[in-house]
């Protein structure tokens, strides 16, 4: 259940707008904050209800990120953006998810995944995201289409007696799925709904300190990475429903154009906050990118790996890029694999991991002596590794020393 | 989506969970001291105690055995998957891969493999590998190692595993069960089944 609130309320995220902006006036700044808002009516209370019992079960999740520090600076981050009288009226969750995403319920819970937080790049860029949810949050976007799609509910009832018969847990996934596509039906935003979220987004960008035009890049971004994604899957279009909600709408190239015009040209020389960015995720980004390398998107993992290098090289992008050739394993990859492990070592010699891949990869494409001493040196930096035992049969039964 | 083209899809999603549910699973017993083959292949084990093997396969290499219920305590046994294929069926060949074994994968890998294909098959981020040594299985030298995740249903599962390359080819048994009573409790009994396991020909 909380999974299709979840999904429910990700509608409220990233949903396209199929419209392009035919005026090129920035936005407007965000209007008085009307204060502390209480539901009102039956559909209201119950809307806010259960997201009150979803947010009890969401800060147990195992998967919630329980770093103070880092949730703290995100909802700094949102603060700059919308001000902190706002600001005050939400609670953000980090939930350690690869995908790129960020939702807000009508009571001001605010979910933000690991897979958004690896993909932007600086404050202005994730103010961008939150901002826009936010926006959706301060109109009460959820509560309108809720009153209008309430017959999808009547739906959900029937599925559920159905799915309940069934044994198999295989099927209550399914039902789970159908949750996903009725609350996302009736959880779409209308076109001026998008409209009215991206404005006040951007508002909000254009009011902070903030640089606005960050948000058409994080779009620009993300429609590259879809393509890259599709171009080594061999498909002939790029998915854009890879992220729920995109499915139907495609048009993130408009978004990233009309969101360049809302933005105040004066906002242009603002600071973006890229190294305080790069400063607060420092820690978490090597696990993100691990989290990306291994849901198996190659060309996507590449494009952001990449993306990430653009600032130069360093030893856990090389260790990463490593990781996702030898994971896909073609003898090619092999090579290129313990070239990019060999990058690794020699910026940052004591990198236990990337010594454990190259020697993988060295004895994966039959340099068996080479790989082996590179085990053993993982083994001396890193004596109590869960693998360990392991290692050691390996170096063993390529004629090592053991 | 229009409208009309959502209530379409709904009533189809609708349609498949009723006859999902409708169709009766024809599980089968798997009486204690019997010889039983697994996941169609040469693997053959005698259960020390009655199990449940479940109908559903997960894929064409691939058998769940249960005792009290899928999800609560499942061995799934791995039944010599062949080079350039993954351990269960894909949902989607060409928009959603899964790793794939390959004649190159070290026994060392092998944990990687699993690990791969769970992120990738469930979409989670949740998953850490907590050990690995060498251990018999099969009667060879193969891998033995544990692991935890959780599930997109929020529950945290631990599993364990024992694996072994024969003529390119990797097989495998895994015990996954809620860390919350059930995997302490069938763990003695994965194991007991686990070691019974052989390679007939």
């Amino acid at each position: 259940m909380k999974r299709a609130l979840t999904a429910a309320c990700g509608a409220l995220a990233l949903v396209s707008p199929a419209w392009a902006a035919t005026t090129a006036k920035p936005a407007p700044p965000p209007p008085p904050y009307a204060g502390v808002y209480q539901p009102k009516g039956v559909d209201e209370i119950g809307l806010w209800q259960e997201a009150d019992e979803q947010e009890r079960a969401l800060a147990n999740s195992p998967l919630v990120i329980r770093d103070e520090a880092l949730t703290a600076y995100v909802k700094n981050v949102l603060c700059a953006a919308v001000g902190a009288d706002r600001c005050n009226a939400t609670r953000i969750y980090i939930l350690r998810e690869p995908t790129f995403n960020a939702t807000m319920v009508p009571n001001g819970t605010m979910r933000v995944y690991s897979g958004l937080l690896l993909r932007v790049r600086s404050e202005a860029e994730l103010a961008a995201i939150l901002g826009h949810e936010f926006g959706h949050f301060e109109k009460r976007h959820g509560l309108q289409d809720f009153k209008a799609g309430r017959t999808a509910s009547d739906l959900l009832a029937w599925g559920q007696v159905l799915a309940s018969m069934s044994t198999s847990y295989n099927v209550r996934r399914s039902f789970n799925d159908l949750q996903l596509s009725v609350y996302g039906s009736f959880f779409r935003f209308n076109r001026n709904q998008e409209r009215e979220a991206d404005l006040v987004g951007i508002g909000y960008l254009n009011a902070s300190s903030l640089r606005p035009q960050a948000a058409a890049r994080v779009w620009q971004n993300l429609v590259a990475e879809f393509q890259a994604s599709a171009v080594s899957r061999g498909l002939k279009k790029p998915r854009f429903n890879a992220i729920a909600f995109t499915a139907t709408h495609p048009p993130e190239e408009e978004r990233a154009a009309y969101l360049g015009e809302l933005a105040a040209p004066e906002g242009d020389a603002r600071d973006e906050g890229a190294e305080r960015y790069k400063g607060a995720l420092a820690k978490w980004l090597p696990v993100f990118l691990d989290d990306q390398i291994k849901i198996n998107d190659f060309g996507a993992s590449e494009y952001l790996i990449n993306r990430l290098a653009e600032d130069g090289w360093t030893a856990p992008l090389w260790q990463a890029r490593g990781e996702l050739f030898r994971a896909r394993g073609a003898p090619r990859d092999l090579v290129h694999a313990a070239d990019f492990y060999a990058k690794a070592v020699a910026l940052e010699p004591d990198l236990a991991e990337a010594h454990r891949g190259l020697g993988l990869s060295l004895i994966k494409t039959g340099k068996a002596s080479e790989g082996r001493a590179a085990l053993e040196r993982y083994l001396k930096l890193k004596p109590d590794a869960s693998d360990a035992p392991m290692i050691g049969m390996t170096i063993g039964s390529v004629g090592g020393t053991q | 989506m229009t409208m009309f083209g959502g209530r379409a899809l709904m009533l189809g999603a609708l349609c498949l969970a009723a006859m999902s549910a409708g169709a009766a699973h024809a599980n089968a017993y798997r009486e204690k001291g019997k010889v039983a083959e697994v996941a169609d292949s040469a693997m053959t084990v005698t259960p020390p105690r009655d199990w449940n093997r479940l109908s559903a396969k997960p894929g064409k290499y691939a058998e769940v055995w249960t005792l009290d219920g899928e999800q609560l305590n499942d061995v799934t046994f791995y039944g010599g998957v062949e080079p350039g294929k993954p351990l269960v069926k894909e949902r989607d060949k060409k928009r959603d891969p899964l790793p794939k074994f390959t004649a190159s994968t070290l026994l060392i890998e092998v944990p990687e493999l699993l690990e791969g294909t769970y992120r990738a098959e469930k979409q989670i981020g949740g998953f850490t590998l907590t050990g690995s040594k060498p251990a018999q299985f099969l009667g060879r030298e193969g891998v033995n190692f544990t692991y935890e995740y959780t599930d997109q249903d929020d529950l945290p599962r631990k599993g364990e595993a024992r694996a072994v390359l024969i003529d390119k080819k990797l097989y495998m048994v895994t015990f996954d069960a809620p860390r919350l009573h059930y995997f302490d409790k069938a763990l003695p009994d994965f194991r007991a089944l686990a070691s019974t396991a052989k390679l007939s020909k």
